[in-house]
């Protein structure tokens, strides 16, 4: 591995070092989720308890991890499997992959008193609500990553967003939630003692939700968040929360791409909505390029064995003139993210390991090919 | 003269092409919504998306760089148009149907109760671009003639992709009255009819994608929707005969050299899609090319066109 004067491989490892939350956002089909197992991998090779959280559904963290892919809660990585992948002790593991289902009934449990807290989960309303798995993940995030940062069990939680064009979802649907659940709206949606303005709102409000929805949906929700309405200022202090902790120094927000124009807009697009809402935006990795390739020899400069016959010699020498030429434009396109990251951000390539980063020691392998030399412990 | 594949997916109302992210679903759907215009099919190419002011990889990938997604359609070429599929759109197109008056829906979409209600609760994105997009699918120029003859959608990447199938099910159980559940079970008999709908489902000849593939068909079959196929997208050329191939991985395995990652993407292409052909029986293969842009469209259009 060549050491380049390049700063970006300390700041990833200051990162991992020193941040409490790190977010992977990036178009899907980029690698996010083996970067976010590299990246959570690395740290615990540096000492620290990490969880990694990942919102896609898809099951590869798991796979990737060795544990079971539909677990209840963060399952530990079991202490010698990072052993044998070359993980130094002192450090811990965790992943989940995010169960919408479980935050929710964990959260209700938590904020109401246990007789209510089992009309809430009892509702038929509820029942089905979380069974609409689009979008819950988004919500759920937020409050999942509000009850592990709260716990204190971890020192750096690696979130895997989602990979839609609304990866950032997560952090915007609760608020749009809790805006809803301002006491004032919901209070349309309930059953009214008082009068005036407010009254009248709610009867235009309540005819058009008869029409929409049918009557007995209707009687459900005004049940439903009748029920949910003394949780809803800690629903939103959560969120705040969370979202006070996402814009301190203790948070970083990477991006993940490949060199494809189109990840690439995508990732551009990602960074203004991350600046756009104030976060802290630290850089870029670069997944699935040649850009470190750039240095090595040709076949055509190399003495090979009989073995290799002239023909196939021949039909070898374009492959790896585009490798070439591949290198030298992955090369830029890592040039410029260094310079659209500026004089503090990173830009880091990963290196290639073709199909090795299928296990935990390929996980690894990756995560050193993005750091510089580990500092003993 | 078109196989007989692909006459039967393109004799569909809806074609759902979706697949991990990165497979090439957006260039295929543009693809297959081009060899249906090609035979004088009056085709409309639906993306999804969040807001309307972002930049739309649908047209992107038919030459309209940087161009942002229309609400409405939009002509995109002879028989050819685009639209972006929004949850607005649909909350809006839905209230339209419901409601008596036109202007009651503009006013009750003004409403912030309702606004706020219909953009914080879970799921009622996701249905909005589904009713949409099922307008759009109904759509009708004149009586009993539709306003499109094929609606080919660029789906979200597996997950939610397999939250949209599943969606109008779930709706059913938790709202079975009114208009929504009506709505629902139009959905669902429009979507689980092999001659109106069928999914497409993209990956590319690398060993988890592939294994995501099948899981992503099986999931679809699950919620009843009809799996057209699976189709391998970015297929490397590989000019080696086995001899060579194998002498020249011994080669480069003891060397690190150009050409040698090229080799082993290879030997992974060869495995995957003989896994892949093992599951599903014939998979259409698009080979990897340097073209971008509506040059690449076309030419996958082609391939798609002499496919057997």
């Amino acid at each position: 591995m060549s050491t380049s004067p390049d700063p970006s491989s300390d700041r990833l490892a200051a990162l991992l070092r020193d941040k409490r939350v790190i977010v992977l956002c990036g178009a899907g089909g980029v690698g996010k989720t083996t970067t976010s197992a590299a990246l959570a991998l690395a740290a615990a090779d540096r000492g620290r308890r990490v969880l990694v959280l990942t919102v896609d559904p898809a099951r590869r963290l798991a796979e990737a991890l060795g544990i079971p892919p539909h677990a209840d809660a963060p399952t530990r990585v079991p202490e010698e499997l990072l052993r044998k992948a070359g993980v130094r002790p002192g450090g811990a593991l965790d992943a989940w992959m995010l169960d919408p289902r479980i935050v929710f009934e964990n959260l209700v449990k938590k904020l109401a008193p246990p007789e209510k807290a089992k009309a809430i989960l009892d509702t038929r309303l509820y029942r089905h609500l979380t069974e609409l798995v689009a979008g819950m993940q988004e919500y759920t995030a937020a409050e999942a990553l509000h009850t592990f940062a709260e716990n204190q069990a971890y020192d750096l939680i690696v979130l895997d967003t989602p990979p839609s064009r609304n990866a950032l979802d997560f952090l915007d649907a609760p608020g749009r939630l809790s805006r809803f659940l301002d006491e004032g709206i919901v209070q349309m949606f309930l059953p009214r003692e008082g009068g005036g303005l407010l009254r009248r709102a709610g009867r235009l409000v309540s005819s058009v939700f008869v029409r929409m929805f049918g009557e007995t949906f209707v009687q459900e929700l005004q049940i439903f968040l009748g029920a949910f309405s003394g949780m809803f200022s800690a629903i939103r202090a959560h969120t705040e929360g969370v979202r006070a902790l996402l814009g301190s120094d203790q948070a970083a927000f990477l991006l993940v791409s490949s060199p494809e124009t189109a990840a690439l807009h995508e990732a551009h697009f990602f960074r203004t909505q991350i600046e756009g809402r104030a976060l802290p935006f630290k850089g870029f990795v670069l997944n699935r390029s040649h850009a470190r390739a750039a240095t090595l020899p040709h076949p055509s400069e190399l003495t090979h064995d009989a073995e290799v016959s002239q023909a196939s010699l021949d039909k070898l020498k374009p492959l790896a003139d585009r490798e070439r030429s591949q290198a030298i434009a992955d090369a830029q396109v890592l040039d410029e993210l260094r310079s659209r990251a500026g004089a503090h951000g990173l830009a880091v390539a990963a290196p290639h390991l073709g199909d090795a980063v299928e296990d935990l020691s390929g996980l690894h392998q990756l995560a050193q090919g993005l750091l510089p030399e580990r500092p003993s412990v | 003269m078109l196989g007989p594949r692909m006459q039967e997916l393109l004799s569909a109302r809806f074609v759902i092409v979706t697949g991990k992210g990165g497979t090439g679903k957006t260039t295929l759907a543009a693809a297959l919504a081009q060899v249906a215009a090609s035979l004088g099919k009056r085709v409309l190419l639906a993306e999804v998306g969040p807001e309307p002011e972002a930049r739309s990889p649908l047209r992107a990938a038919l030459g309209e760089e940087g161009q942002a997604g229309s609400i409405e359609p939009v002509p995109a070429g002879p028989n050819l148009w685009t639209v972006l599929l929004t949850p607005e759109a649909g909350h809006r197109a839905f209230l339209r149907d419901v409601l008596p008056l036109g202007f009651l829906a503009d006013r009750a979409m003004k409403a912030e109760p309702l606004r706020r209600f219909l953009s914080a609760a879970p799921a009622f994105a996701e249905l909005g671009i589904l009713y949409r997009g099922l307008q759009l699918v109904r759509a009708e120029q004149k009586k009993h003639v539709p306003l499109y003859d094929l609606v080919v959608l660029d789906a979200p990447a597996t997950g939610h992709a397999l939250a949209f199938a599943s969606l109008p099910q779930v709706l059913l159980r938790i709202i079975p009255g009114g208009p929504i559940g009506r709505a629902a079970r139009e959905g669902i008999a429009l979507l689980h009819d092999p001659k109106h709908t069928r999914a497409v489902v993209t990956t590319l000849p690398e060993s988890l994608p592939v294994t995501e593939a099948l899981e992503l068909a099986k999931g679809l079959a699950q919620s009843n929707l009809t799996v057209h196929g699976v189709v391998a997208n970015l297929v490397p050329h590989d000019p080696f005969t086995p001899a060579e191939r194998s002498a020249l991985s011994n080669w480069t395995r003891t060397l690190p050299m150009l050409g040698a990652r090229t080799l082993q993407r290879l030997e992974r292409a060869r495995a995957a899609l003989a896994r892949l052909e093992a599951a599903v029986g014939s998979v259409l293969m698009v080979p990897e090319r340097e073209t971008r842009g509506r040059e690449l469209v076309s030419a996958i259009a082609h391939d798609l066109a002499q496919a057997r």
